[in-house]
């Protein structure tokens, strides 16, 4: 809502500069976005009067004039021909500038100053030099100065001469959606009075009628169908209008807030609306179809199914039953509260005008502006709710304006159908309870103050506990008593409240532990050498069906590339490692913690994950090393992943591979615990997928089930003596086929049952010669210790030589 | 020459050879032909029988004190020699780069929500969480935004496409519904998390964003509280030199509501006198309401923010899709 300082001081008194003004309607919960001065325009320019025009004494073109600018006489040197005595025209004055030319970047600054040798005390002007087009202000285009009417103002501002607006300062002001009443400037100006306790001064609303004018019921009938959405619908007639363009102060003032002036008569409609909030609709009356008794009819209808209508906008509409719609006998005539229609319009040949002033239901009106994709001034107030006591003050107010700027004679009196009469609101304020949500005592006398400075009324008689108090019509906001505490903070002030100290309860709740479990595994994971990523929660369908078929779509989703909730977060984290090979990083390990989103059994379903994505250089850059060049595989990825669950304190993991390659992973594997938990999945991406986001090296992919990891988590630790004697160690070279796996190692290993063995290693891993193709090297490293002992030689070799026969008996190994 | 005339000169040659040894190889031999299975003193100790009886023990006696005397000297060069090579062959260059093991960062969204988690806690405040795909009720309708309210405006959702009609929440006040139905007062919660809006994305938007907000529920809370608590949290998260601004606001679960602005330098040094930064009210009674807490007995206070502005205001920030793009020249500065 645009206002401006000096239209709200034409209805409230006050003294505060601008930034002052801003200020204090800003802590008023009126929230001042905007602040912009606009200079007057034509300053220092001023309606002169020619008294005496003699030729120069050294030059033939030009004149020394006398002139009288209003406070007294002063000498010009003038060169235009097309004055004489008597003429008034504008004068400059010195110090005063002129608007610069085109092409000119400086304005011109008049001085005092000697043309051929004689004083001129300013400058008589031409309608060039003051960039003003004379036919735009109905004066002759003349070669030489700006003839003014002869019954201008001697010493009058040029602008006030014109009609246009002295400097002013444009307020921006945000107005919460609860306010309805503050879109308009008779609502800020009762903010204001209510702060400063200055009284409101009314808007003018008397208008002459002539002493034997029909009564408008000739003229017209209301018939209100819908009077739930329709509470009060009110027609004043005026005929014999002349529809031209508005005054220049009109135009001005709409101009400064953001308008375009139409005509004279819809910018009376325009003006009072930002006056009272009230939107008005003008209709020309001859167009209205009649009934059958010939009598021009208003039927407030909803319109009927795919019904056309065709708005001023020129655009045609398909209505629908829920829509309201303001129509003669025969056809629709406006969109109601929205709209009016382009067949009964103002034109510039209408000279009956029938002016209407309605208060239409707020839901309905925003039903229909949000199906229609239609929003106007209009339609915003009406949605948010409008004064229903304002629709007859406000036709009024537009009624008086119409017959001074356009003529015409009113018809006697107002059609006001007002079927729906609802009582205003009446709330009672506990004392009590001011105290107990403000936590401070504000004197009850300082309260109605408060309230009654708001246009409230009361406190009624016969209220118990506390005051009762009568919500004015505007206030559509106010229902109950907490409203009316925040009335009372809003103008007591909210930094007069002291801030106290924290105290109370301490809080609790189940998720508290677990956001300190997601925070230490952000820091383990930091500490594994992994940068936290956070992707988005949308993300391409095409992207997260590669992953998974079970995806959740959004019913109105922004664009293509992000249509659905992530399924899992490895999508987002190869668009994040394709991002960064964009920009040429091509070293990046990621992890993420955060939701992810499935089809459910029993609907949507949502879960927390952790996810890891590598690519690139195993180690950060070094100048040195046999392995620096080394590149990211599935073995960092599974040895982040060990260090996850060991953290969660998770034992019996397994590693279930896929053996078949998916469109996705070329090798992957399930994580599980147990045969039926499943814990996550570990891969590395096909070289085919990876390549559509450049990524070259090896990309590796793992996300883990949060919420089994915490309902699995075995943080209890207790501490296992050290070993007291020493272990002797013997170490195993085989060859074995490629399809033998370390678990199957492990499996010869438990069945062999070799007494005494603590802990045995993988070392060692070779293919190539002399191994012969298709089978592999392993080296096994085994240590063997007793808890009570020092094991004798013989013995670990005996032990030892049943785990090398299970090897050669179980896996077909061959000792090296 | 007599048996101990060339033990003497034995034991000096050996004592020569191992002062001279250069190496522990060296030393080694030298030990090997002094003291070694065929050295000279080995050779020498065979002739020992050949002496006189009376002669042996004055002789043994000698042989023992100086193998004794070279066992002295071999263990002091030995270490002495071992400590030679220790030592490093060139100077280290301290100045070149060190092996990094390459520790990762959090994320400053991470960061920035941790450091008012822990403003929150240390007011005795526990960190909550509900659902992010939400329904109406939750979303709306219990925190007193019927359908045909105008501040659902404000809100543009997202719908997910599937039967119940189901959103993703587009703040974290839903959790304050959640939480409230299913535990008694009091309640003193923090509830950081992903929230959505149908915003295009741009500098200053992305549709996927984080709130943090903090509610509180007992006897005879009041703005006073509300107040004193946002105070104690910006100055931890923004600093002690902060100035906070309290404005009459609109939101519709909550009633007084406020808005929030704040100043310090950097504020200043942006060339502004204010910053809009939070939102925050006392609890509408509707809402108290609509999860069967009695308005008359229990009063509370709820307020939040969006964690991405502060974030990009304390690290200088000034676009928001850095957060999600993760580059990690970007990550690694936090």
């Amino acid at each position: 809502m645009k206002v401006t300082l000096n239209w709200l001081k034409e209805l409230v008194d006050f003294d505060w500069t601008p930034a002052e003004l801003a200020e204090r309607l800003t802590m008023l919960g009126l929230e001042v976005e905007g602040v912009e001065a606009r200079p007057a325009e034509f300053e220092g320019v001023v309606v002169a009067h020619v008294l005496a025009r003699d030729p120069h004494p050294n030059a033939d073109r030009l004149s020394v004039c006398r002139v009288h600018d209003g406070q007294g006489e002063r000498q010009i040197v003038c060169g235009a021909q097309n004055f004489k005595a008597g003429d008034k025209v504008p004068l400059i004055l010195p110090g005063a500038s002129l608007p610069p030319k085109a092409g000119e970047s400086q304005p011109f600054t008049i001085k005092v100053g000697k043309i051929r040798g004689v004083e001129s005390h300013g400058m008589l002007c031409s309608a060039g030099e003051l960039g003003i087009d004379p036919a735009a202000i109905h004066h002759a285009n003349e070669d030489g100065l700006l003839i003014l009417r002869p019954d201008a103002a001697v010493g009058q501002p040029l602008a006030a001469y014109l009609g246009r607006p002295g400097a002013d300062v444009i307020l921006d002001l945000e107005v919460t959606p609860n306010r309805p009443d503050l879109n308009s400037v008779m609502g800020i100006a009762r903010e204001i009075a209510a702060l400063t306790g200055h009284p409101l001064r009314a808007l003018a609303t008397a208008y002459p009628e002539v002493p034997d004018a029909p009564p408008v019921s000739r003229d017209l009938a209301v018939r209100i169908e819908a009077p739930d959405a329709c509470h009060r619908y009110t027609a004043r007639v005026v005929r014999g209008v002349r529809v031209g363009p508005s005054p220049g102060w009109l135009q001005a003032r709409l101009s400064m807030v953001g308008l375009r002036p139409i005509n004279n008569v819809v910018d009376v409609t325009n003006l009072v609306m930002l006056e009272t909030g009230q939107p008005l609709h003008a209709f020309d009356l001859r167009l209205l179809g009649k009934d059958d008794g010939g009598l021009p009819t208003v039927v407030v209808r909803r319109a009927t199914h795919g019904e056309d209508f065709t708005t001023l906008d020129g655009v045609t509409r398909k209505l629908g039953p829920e829509m309201l719609l303001i129509a003669d006998p025969t056809k629709g005539i406006a969109l109601a509260g929205v709209m009016g229609g382009a067949n009964t319009g103002i034109q510039p040949d209408t000279t009956d005008v029938l002016i209407e002033g309605a208060w239409f239901d707020p839901v309905g009106i925003r039903r229909t502006s949000k199906a229609l994709g239609l929003r106007t001034d209009a339609s915003y107030r009406f949605e948010r709710g409008a004064d229903v006591e304002a629709a007859d003050f406000a036709s009024r107010r537009a009624m008086r304006l119409v017959l001074e700027l356009a003529g015409g004679s009113a018809s006697a009196g107002v059609i006001d159908a007002w079927p729906v009469q609802v009582p205003r609101k009446e709330i009672t304020l506990r004392p009590m309870r001011v105290r107990q949500v403000l936590g401070i005592e504000i004197p009850e006398e300082q309260v109605w103050r408060h309230l009654s400075a708001l246009g409230l009324e009361g406190p009624l008689a016969g209220s118990g506990a506390g005051s009762r108090w009568r919500v004015p019509s505007w206030r559509v906001d106010l229902k109950q008593e907490i409203d009316l505490v925040e009335e009372v903070v809003r103008l007591h002030g909210v930094d007069k409240i002291p801030s106290t100290p924290p105290r109370g309860a301490k809080g609790s709740h189940p998720f508290d532990a677990t956001y300190d479990v997601w925070m230490e595994l952000r820091r383990l994971m930091a500490g594994l050498g992994l940068n936290e990523a956070q992707g988005q929660t949308l993300v391409s369908g095409d992207a997260a069906r590669r992953v998974t078929p079970s995806v959740l779509s959004l019913a109105n989703p922004l664009s293509h590339d992000m249509d659905v909730l992530r399924p899992s977060l490895w999508p987002g984290l190869m668009d994040v490692l394709g991002h960064n090979m964009a920009r040429r990083n091509a070293d990046v390990r990621l992890f993420e913690i955060g939701r992810v989103f499935q089809v459910g059994d029993r609907g949507p379903q949502e879960g927390w994950r952790l996810g890891i994505a590598l690519t690139g250089a195993r180690h950060p850059a070094f100048w040195s090393g046999a392995d620096r060049d080394a590149k990211c595989d599935l073995a960092d990825a599974k040895g982040i992943v060990e260090e996850v669950l060991e953290w969660f304190g998770l034992r019996g993991v397994t590693f279930t591979r896929q053996p078949e390659p998916t469109s996705f992973l070329i090798e992957s594997a399930s994580i599980g615990l147990g045969p039926k938990t499943e814990l996550g999945q570990i891969g590395q991406v096909q070289p085919a997928v990876a390549r559509r986001g450049d990524l070259r090296d090896p990309v590796l992919l793992a996300e883990i089930n949060l919420d089994v990891l915490l309902a699995r988590r075995n943080v209890a630790r207790s501490a296992k003596p050290l070993p007291a004697f020493p272990s002797i160690q013997r170490d195993v070279a085989m060859i074995v086929e490629e399809s033998v796996t370390h678990d199957d190692v492990l499996a010869a290993v438990r069945s062999a049952k070799p007494a005494n063995l603590e802990a045995v290693e993988l070392f060692d891993v070779f293919r190539g010669r002399p191994v012969p193709e298709g089978q592999k090297s392993l080296a096994y490293s085994f240590t063997y210790r007793a808890a009570d002992r020092t094991l004798k030689d013989e013995e670990v070799t005996a032990a030892h030589q049943r785990v090398v026969d299970a090897f050669r008996l179980s896996l077909k190994a061959v000792p090296r | 020459m007599t048996l101990l005339e060339e033990l003497e000169s034995a034991k000096a040659a050996a004592l020569a050879s191992l002062a001279a040894a250069p190496d522990i190889p060296a030393l080694d031999h030298a030990k090997g032909s002094a003291i070694g299975p065929e050295g000279r003193f080995t050779q020498l100790m065979r002739r020992l029988g050949s002496l006189p009886k009376e002669e042996r023990p004055a002789v043994g006696k000698a042989f023992n004190a100086a193998k004794a005397e070279i066992e002295v000297l071999l263990a002091s060069r030995r270490a002495d020699l071992e400590l030679r090579a220790a030592l490093p062959r060139e100077p280290f260059d301290f100045s070149a780069p060190g092996r990094r093991r390459g520790v990762g960062r959090l994320h400053p969204l991470s960061q920035v929500t941790d450091d008012i988690v822990r403003a929150f806690r240390r007011l005795g405040f526990a960190v909550a969480d509900g659902p992010e795909i939400e329904d109406e009720k939750h979303c709306f309708d219990a925190l007193n935004t019927p359908a045909d309210h105008p501040a659902r405006d404000a809100q543009d959702t997202f719908f997910i496409d599937a039967p119940g009609r189901s959103l993703l929440r587009t703040h974290t006040s839903s959790v304050q519904i959640r939480v409230m139905e299913t535990m008694p007062p009091p309640i003193r919660i923090v509830v950081p998390g992903r929230v959505f809006r149908r915003d295009n994305a741009d500098a200053t938007h992305n549709p996927t964003f984080h709130q943090i907000e903090g509610l509180y529920v007992d006897r005879n809370v009041t703005v006073g509280d509300l107040k004193g608590t946002v105070e104690a949290v910006f100055r931890e998260v923004l600093g002690n030199d902060v100035r906070l601004r309290f404005r009459p606001h609109y939101f519709s679960y909550t009633e007084p509501s406020l808005e929030i602005d704040f100043t310090n330098a950097l504020v200043r040094k942006l060339g502004k006198e204010w910053l809009e930064i939070a939102g925050c009210g006392m609890v509408h009674p509707k809402v108290f309401e609509n999860v069967g807490y009695d308005p008359e007995q229990w009063s509370g206070w709820a307020f939040g923010f969006g964690i991405e502005r502060i974030a990009m205001l304390r690290y200088g920030i000034t676009d928001i899709r850095s957060f999600y793009e993760n580059d990690v020249r970007f990550l690694r500065q936090f």
